[in-house]
């Protein structure tokens, strides 16, 4: 595939600026705040994600150790019950739909694209779009905190009938569950827009010889979690239109005294909910088999098989879902079949584990941070994993079912597991993306905080679970036998925020104050460190050739062949116009903005004003139409400086 | 390790609580409790035990193995130097014979797994075919938030079915069918030491079996989260020998008990002037649990069911007259009473239950006392209360009406704890 020959007829037909409407007039300013709302910059885009999932992350954190305080002691008056019951529907939600996955989009975003040797995304404008849909989401979702009605506190499952007019809200005006309703749907949009996004790039936009079996496992990763969002949230999106017809229109999918069927609800929900589990945890594992062999100075053990496992998990996670209602009465053998299917999704989980051990077997491991990230993650998502297992007996389940062994078995999972890949991540791309290189003293101190207080807190949880202490409860008696383990928990939960507060201060630092590195600081073996740090908008000034699955390592090691590969490149690509790139936009911004308004006019039963704001959606989707795809060409001068045609100097990055 | 002097009594004081706090570890406190599903007092829990050490065994033998691989690898294959010139490793790609055989190993150990939960799954899934025509039956139905138990075959004439509420009483040593509704959303009925728990999910007719081995006290608690109460839905199982059972069953479907004459002035032997307790207004959330009743429950019910003998006829005569005045009547039924409600729990037999407000509180007349007064501080968003206890008004709306003062209170407990 010659990606050079495309870039010639993308564009070509845009009319200049003068004959086109001023509506239409391009942004083109490179700083402030307005290449911010109107960038289509892959990178930029992904910058976005990650800075607004961190601050849900803090946010989500916050609301966790609230929680931890009130279970600190039995018959803890800290929160009232509604209170809590607000915040461990908010800590859910906002970790899960505002802060893990958008850290994972931020990941494929800016890291993906740079991987497969593309100068962006295939829909520039459309990948914008999802990010300021997410963000839409994220407000609606949060505007509670500023309202009488307050947060959504049904719960981020939001099991009906507890979410109907009739048993979720005491006030006959409360909001906060529409609010919850219309926020989730947003942001599926805004994934499914992302995942489209990602699944064309990577099929379409990958540098001449890189093959399918060449991606870089982070890639294939971004694949499978894209395709498992393109399917998976139309289940969800599906309950939520029902219960949004529900509660505005007072239609009865799920509305009991009219027939309405709870249980379809659940069917719904886990049918997005599982795979939803995957969708969290693929992206870790993508990062994790960059980390290992990086840091092994080796390639992947058994790239097929990690890749084909990965396959695997995202089709057998959609034949799962079930077994989050082992306890809702399905009968013996529906049981019995989620049961053994569930069994069954531990196979590919543990082949990558094997893997993974084996790619550092026989290696020279560096124990850097993100090193150190990666190898705490195998730890703990095995102890998950093993719990998982352990939830899939379903008999078993029934004393587990909704009681802290699950919180356990998910934390693990998720903190342990996402989380501890994200942080790694974040440490291993940093210096790329920054161009500074985190502290070794400061990476591993919050490293081992943050390991020690994740163990203390939710170890305990395990035995909390068996000795019979349910989920969701504001407070406990004292006579149960739960005070040590809870007060523990706590403790480590604290140990934990240190330890989170120490990573991101060290962060922060870094980025005024931190040590510049040079290209490639790690030794690593894929395409994203080919390139100067921080990235120049254009990625990559001459787009690779792909010769082995490591590309880059392959090309450190045939320094000759690639430079002569290069120049050649690079003068077909000049006789074809240069470098091509996308132009900024204001639609994706407006529309988003539109669509945010109407939803918050609809969850408040103002239809009149959700009208308006419709109108609004319609008009700037056409107008983005209109105004067509745009683009321009970048000429560089020898060192990779852009030239600008109209000083006909240089712009320097 | 040295902590800057300001930090250093916090640092202390957080060691010693971390050392206290996990001494129990060692001695069982973690895992014995009221609820602890180690201590099974039933064939199913005790199946579901068997097979949560099935897999803990497993997992935990694969895990030590696994575990042991990495820790070796991590030590063993760590560079000493960080030196980026130094020859890399062979740059091997994997090994298809390990793969292959990991797979097998894998399958191989979910297959353990797998056979004895597809037995289970059958087993705990009703009653054995073997033991149906001995098995007893009761319906639970969960409102927001309390339980209703129903006893089907135990007909009272005139009134259908004998009801209670929050204490389940059952045979011991006999299989129990229990079938699951709700009146409202979805709640979850869990009684660790008996069975696991099944959901109880509106226009679906769930059911689970469970049996006691032997008579005894067993609490129970909502599993699946039912809006703002759902962490003090809280039930009791009681398992009474046959004979205790049937001497209960009798007991129960008699009408409420009369304690003296309806009116003040009939009353003939006045003992007491005023209950007998002091009440201090309880913080929020406050626990309502006597050592005693801990460690004894069995013992401390088997003692509520005795008729005390120092009933204050006429507090008890007053409560009778304000559970009218006050609307209780509307809501809740007294057999043989006044009361004619079915929206709350069926109080005809209340004195003689060892918890009020839906398992939460120990019966005793402090606690009822609490409870009646400021029911929104003992359980957040309760259907009596809203501001005040909800009345119909003239236009038939429920509103916010009244509130019970300390002297009704006290009438009120008194009356309650007559209903033996």
């Amino acid at each position: 595939m010659d990606v050079t020959a495309k870039t010639d007829f993308i564009g070509k037909d845009s009319p200049a600026a003068s004959e086109r409407p001023a509506i239409f007039t391009r942004p083109t300013t490179k700083t402030g705040i307005v290449s911010w709302l109107t960038t289509v910059d892959h990178k930029r885009i992904g910058l976005l994600y990650g800075v607004s999932a961190l601050i849900f992350f803090l946010v989500g954190g916050a609301e966790a150790l609230l929680i931890r305080l009130q279970l600190a002691v039995p018959n803890n008056t800290l929160l009232s019950s509604h209170a809590y019951n607000e915040m461990f529907t908010m800590h859910a939600t906002t970790m899960i739909f505002l802060a893990i996955m958008p850290l994972s989009a931020a990941f494929f975003n800016y890291i993906m694209p740079l991987q497969i040797g593309a100068r962006d995304v295939a829909f520039p404008r459309l990948n914008g779009f999802a990010y300021w849909l997410f963000l839409a989401g994220a407000i609606i979702l949060n505007v509670g905190w500023f309202i009488k009605s307050g947060v959504p506190d049904v719960g981020w499952f939001g099991y009906a009938p507890l979410t109907s007019k009739a048993f979720s809200n005491t006030f006959a005006t409360d909001i906060s569950t529409d609010l919850w309703v219309m926020g989730l749907q947003v942001l599926g949009v805004s994934s499914v827009i992302g995942s489209l996004n990602f699944i064309v790039t990577i099929i379409n936009l990958r540098a001449p010889g890189m093959t399918m079996m060449r991606l870089p496992v982070f890639t294939w990763m971004t694949l499978f979690t894209a395709f498992m969002i393109v399917l998976s949230f139309p289940a969800i999106t599906i309950a939520l239109v029902g219960l949004m017809m529900d509660r505005q229109f007072g239609a009865n999918f799920f509305e009991v005294s009219n027939g309405g069927l709870p249980i379809l609800w659940q069917h719904l929900f886990w049918v997005f909910g599982h795979p939803e589990v995957y969708i969290l945890i693929l992206p870790a594992m993508g990062i994790i088999s960059e980390v290992l062999p990086c840091f092994s100075r080796k390639p992947l053990f058994g790239y097929p098989i990690v890749v084909f496992s990965g396959a695997v998990i995202g089709t057998l996670g959609f034949g799962v879902w079930s077994h989050h209602m082992f306890t809702t009465g399905m009968g013996t053998m529906a049981t019995a079949a989620f049961a053994l299917a569930t069994m069954a999704i531990a196979v590919p989980t543990g082949v990558k584990i094997f893997n993974w051990i084996g790619t550092i077997w026989g290696g020279q491991l560096q124990m850097r941070t993100p090193m150190m990230f990666a190898l705490g993650f195998v730890w703990t998502f095995m102890i998950g994993g093993f719990s998982g297992v352990m939830h899939a007996a379903a008999p078993a389940d029934a004393q587990q079912q909704d009681s802290y062994f699950v919180v356990a078995h998910f934390h693990y999972v998720l903190i342990g597991g996402s989380l501890f890949a994200l942080l790694a991540g974040i440490h291993y791309w940093f210096p790329l993306i920054f161009g500074r290189k985190v502290s070794e003293f400061w990476g591993k101190l919050s490293f081992w905080i943050i390991f020690i207080g994740f163990n203390v807190t939710f170890f305990p949880m395990h035995f909390l679970g068996l000795n019979g202490m349910p989920r969701r409860t504001f407070t406990y008696d004292g006579n149960m036998g739960w005070n040590s383990a809870n007060l523990i928990a706590t403790i480590g939960a604290i140990i934990l925020g240190i330890g989170i507060a120490v990573y991101f201060v060290t962060m922060v630092y870094t980025y005024y104050k931190g040590q510049r590195v040079g290209r490639d600081p790690w030794n690593a073996r894929t395409l994203e460190w080919s390139i100067q740090n921080p990235p120049p908008e254009y990625n990559f000034a001459v787009i690779p050739t792909v010769h082995a699955r490591d590309a880059f390592w392959y090309e450190k090691h045939h320094q000759a062949e690639i430079a002569e590969e290069q120049a050649a490149h690079a003068k077909a690509e000049e006789a074809h116009g240069g470098i091509h790139m996308p132009s900024q936009s204001w639609f994706p911004f407006l529309t988003a903005m539109a669509i945010l308004t109407g939803s918050l006019f609809f969850a408040d039963h103002n239809f009149l004003g959700a009208i308006c704001a419709a109108v609004g959606i319609v008009a700037f989707a056409y107008l983005w139409a209109w105004e067509g795809p745009g683009g321009y060409h970048l000429h560089l001068d020898k060192d990779g400086n852009v030239i600008d045609p109209k000083k006909g100097g240089h712009s320097t990055h | 390790m040295t902590f800057p002097s300001f930090l250093r009594l916090p640092a202390r004081r957080a060691c010693q609580a971390l050392a206290v706090a996990c001494l129990p570890l060692f001695t069982g406190g973690w895992i014995y409790g009221p609820q602890s599903t180690f201590q099974t007092e039933g064939p199913v829990a005790k199946a579901q035990l068997d097979l949560f050490y099935v897999t803990l065994w497993v997992c935990t033998i694969i895990f030590i193995v696994v575990g042991s691989v990495l820790a070796y690898a991590t030590l063993k294959f760590k560079a000493n130097d960080n030196d980026p010139e130094r020859e890399p490793p062979e740059q091997s790609h994997g090994n298809p014979l390990v793969e292959i055989s990991l797979i097998g190993a894998s399958i191989m150990a979910l297959v353990i797994i797998a056979v004895p939960t597809v037995h289970g799954i059958w087993y705990s899934y009703d009653v054995p075919e073997a033991e149906k025509a001995n098995a007893y039956e009761v319906n639970a139905t969960g409102y927001q938030w309390w339980f209703k138990f129903e006893y089907p075959k135990e007909q009272i004439d005139g009134s259908g079915n004998l009801l209670t509420a929050n204490e389940l009483v059952i045979p011991a040593g006999r299989p129990v069918r229990v079938n699951l509704r709700t009146i409202d959303v979805i709640h979850s009925f869990w009684v660790p030491k008996l069975a696991g728990k099944v959901d109880m999910i509106p226009n679906r007719g769930n059911f689970l079996w469970l049996q006691a081995d032997n008579p005894g006290y067993f609490w129970g608690q909502c599993a699946e989260y039912c809006g703002e109460s759902h962490a003090v839905m809280r039930f009791r199982v009681i398992a009474l020998s046959e004979s205790d059972f049937n001497a209960w069953l009798a007991n129960q479907k008699n009408p409420a008990r009369k304690a003296g004459s309806l009116f003040a002035g009939a009353i003939d032997q006045p003992r007491i002037q005023f209950a007998s307790y002091t009440y201090e207004k309880q913080k929020r959330n406050a626990p309502g649990w006597s050592e005693a009743f801990d460690q004894q429950p069995f013992a401390a019910w088997k003692k509520q069911q005795e008729i005390t003998v120092d009933d204050n006829l006429e507090l008890v005569a007053q409560g009778r007259k304000l559970f009218q005045e006050k609307t209780c009547v509307g809501c809740h039924t007294i057999r043989g009473h006044e009361g004619i409600g079915i929206t709350g729990p069926d109080l005809t037999h209340v004195g003689a239950r060892t918890t009020i407000a839906g398992g939460l509180l120990e019966n005793t007349p402090q606690n009822l006392h609490r409870w009646l007064v400021e029911p929104n501080e003992v359980k957040p968003g309760n259907k009596m209360w809203f501001g005040g206890y909800m009345a119909r008004n003239d236009a038939g709306q429920w509103t916010p009406t009244f509130t019970i003062n300390d002297n009704e209170a006290r009438a009120l407990v008194a009356y309650l704890h007559s209903l033996k």
